[in-house]
């Protein structure tokens, strides 16, 4: 068992693990850099450890510091969290070597799924459906341009080591796949470190959903259901939910399927997450796996009950995972807000600074999940996410109409600083978004006018406005206990009898 | 600010006996001080004395007297915690520090040391590697603060120098 864990992370997600590890009556060895002495995850920790100065290359990505830091503080694990050092293989193996526990899947598997090119090797002996493209690397524009005449354009150009939106190309015409190839290449070598790049079918219209696994040590894994992750930015996500509405049950049933076949196929442990593209007919592509626990990874949390962050913890001691796949039953709807220091109307720029005013919104099914406190200062050193605004409600529409609320209630001031509260408010108004109608490139799309409806409802905005009629009862739904997705654009029946605007 | 300037500005209108001692005293107390003169404060009415200077490379040490009832005793208070501060010596990185090349060995340094540019005075151990602990300037060893084989964090101060010869 796991008595004393080092969160090598800042912070949200230290916070939020060291939550967990109190729940589990872990101590909590925080590790932090010259700007982050003062943290709230600091003030939480039993034991906390400087281990260098604000840039992160020699902090939270020094791993001589980190493995020193746990070895000094008497930890017997090492909680990675996302980003950073999250899916650094030989992170993980010098934790092992050290006897430390760490909290994610074995380094070899990590390794795996961290290649591209690698995962959607294994993925498709393990059967699951890729997109037309080729699962080899691509190592000449001949060879590329061979394969994409094949599959067809556009097609898409894919750094095999990239992540996080970068090192990714879109080709529409076949005279401009030599330039596309090139510069993927580039990027992929200066960004990544690995110039290796494939190439694949590039699907307009489709929609980002992520089915979130958890595997033991011992060949059990489960699904907890899926994401849909479509409002993105230039490939960052912005706004979360969940259930992936516009996909009948028994497609989200396949998926689940499917994701835990693919990660059990390779020995995946701990929680993870397999990204899929979805297409309008409900067509499914694996894209790739994420070894790590997720920035979303609250809206499975409200959506199924199961604490994710204790469950990791719990499985990398070893123990057996508590239940079944028929255990899980994911129940209403939920959506995250990324609440982001920075100023959408300037291309999103970071815009850190002193918080003088944080409020945070509450009430009913809200929870706020942030590192910082009112008072702190965001430093520009690290990323802008300030915070993840999460509600959870019986259905799409309501939660909607609760993340409003709550966003409406949110105060952030300081000067220099913005944050992304109001285009939240603008895309939970949007027609599309409200219909559940948007794809992955609504947001590149769309953005103008979306900041367009931003700027118009600024700070004093009203909530959304009252639906159509009064209050009545409504009656309970038959068959299917969930949301009737087929009218689209239509108020959803609740699962059970409740007062709601018809 | 040099202590030249500073007598030749103190020490002009009202040349009466306090004032001179309270002159001497705070001339006194900027050469004493450890590292460069940052800013210094002198006012008379109720003699208060305030003086800061540098201690590393982004932290600025004050110490603030006033009002202070006889003037001998103003520079006595603040000098006194001046002194332990020194220049401090401080950890590259999070590891086990080891005063001694080996085990039994004498110490790279003891306390009153005499300590040239380049020369190590200590080991932090980080991942089996050893990390040798150089000063940058000449000094004395004012006090070694972390004993043989004790871990360090990121930043901690190792040990003090005061400068060698005492004016600077």
């Amino acid at each position: 068992m796991i008595d004393r864990l080092l969160i090598a992370n800042r912070g949200e997600i230290a916070v939020r693990i060291a939550r967990a590890c109190r729940e589990l009556g872990i101590e909590v060895v925080a590790v932090h850099s010259t700007s982050d002495r003062h943290s709230a995850v600091v003030a939480m920790a039993d034991e906390a450890v400087h281990i260098g100065p604000p840039a992160p290359r020699r902090s939270y990505l020094h791993v001589p510091n980190i493995v020193e830091a746990a070895l000094r503080a008497g930890a017997d694990a090492v909680h990675p969290g996302y980003g950073f050092l999250s899916e650094d293989p030989d992170f993980a193996e010098i934790c092992a070597a050290e006897g430390l526990t760490f909290v994610g899947p074995p380094p070899a598997v990590m390794q795996q799924m961290g290649n591209k090119a690698t995962a959607r090797r294994l993925m498709a002996e393990a059967g699951l459906p890729l997109l037309p493209g080729v699962v080899e690397p691509v190592r000449t524009a001949e060879e590329g341009r061979a394969i994409a005449d094949e599959i067809g354009y556009p097609v898409i150009v894919k750094a095999a080591a990239g992540g996080g939106g970068r090192g990714m190309t879109v080709v529409r015409a076949p005279e401009d796949f030599d330039e596309a190839f090139a510069t993927t290449r580039a990027v992929a070598r200066a960004v990544f470190r690995d110039p290796t790049v494939y190439v694949e079918r590039f699907l307009s219209g489709a929609r980002h959903v992520e089915v979130q696994v958890l595997c033991d040590a011992h060949g059990n894994g489960v699904s907890l259901g899926e994401r849909d992750c479509s409002l993105q930015r230039r490939h960052q996500k912005l706004l979360e939910e969940g259930p992936a509405g516009h996909l009948t049950p028994e497609q989200r049933t396949e998926l689940g399927r499917l994701a835990v076949h693919g990660a059990l196929s390779v020995g995946y442990t701990g929680a993870g997450t397999m990204e899929f593209l979805v297409d309008g007919s409900g067509a499914a592509y694996f894209m790739e796996m994420n070894a790590r626990i997720q920035v979303e990874h609250p809206v499975t949390e409200l959506l199924t009950g199961v604490d994710l962050v204790r469950e990791q913890i719990l499985v990398a001691a070893g123990r057996r995972l508590a239940f079944r796949q028929e255990d899980v039953v994911p129940r209403g709807a939920a959506i995250e807000c990324r609440i982001n220091a920075e100023d959408p109307t300037r291309g999103f720029a970071p815009a850190p600074g002193r918080l003088e005013v944080l409020q945070v919104p509450d009430g009913p099914w809200t929870r706020f999940d942030t590192g910082y406190r009112q008072g702190d200062t965001v430093s520009p050193d690290y990323d802008s996410l300030l915070g993840k605004l999460v509600v959870w409600a019986p259905d799409r529409d309501q939660a909607i109409r609760r993340m409003d609320r709550a966003l409406a209630e949110m105060r952030v001031e300081g000067p220099g600083v913005h944050t992304t509260i109001a285009l939240h408010r603008a895309l939970l108004r949007d027609p599309d978004v409200v219909a559940d109608r948007h794809d992955v490139q609504f947001l590149d799309r769309c953005l103008p006018a979306v900041l367009a409806r931003a700027a118009s409802l600024d700070d004093a905005a009203p909530g959304l406005p009252a639906a159509r009629g009064g209050l009545q009862l409504v009656p309970t739904p038959t068959a299917d206990p969930r949301p009737d997705r087929s009218t689209e654009g239509e108020i959803p029946c609740p699962p059970r009898p409740s007062l709601s605007t018809t | 600010m040099t202590a030249s300037e500073l007598s030749a500005r103190s020490a002009g209108p009202d040349p009466d006996d306090t004032v001179r001692d309270l002159h001497d005293e705070v001339v006194a107390l900027a050469r004493d001080l450890p590292a460069g003169l940052r800013r210094l404060t002198v006012r008379d009415g109720d003699r208060a004395v305030e003086v800061e200077w540098a201690t590393g490379p982004a932290e600025t040490a004050t110490v603030a007297v006033a009002p202070v009832a006889a003037v001998v005793a103003a520079p006595a208070a603040a000098v006194a915690p001046a002194e332990p501060e020194g220049t401090p010596v401080r950890s590259p990185l999070v590891g086990t520090f080891y005063s001694a090349p080996s085990p039994g060995a004498d110490p790279f340094v003891r306390v009153g040391d005499e300590v040239e540019p380049g020369q190590t005075v200590g080991i932090v151990e980080a991942m089996k590697l050893m990390n040798p602990i150089v000063v940058d300037e000449a000094g004395v060893v004012a006090d070694v603060l972390v004993g043989d084989a004790e871990s360090v964090e990121y930043d901690q101060v190792l040990m003090l120098l005061r400068p060698a010869g005492g004016a600077r």
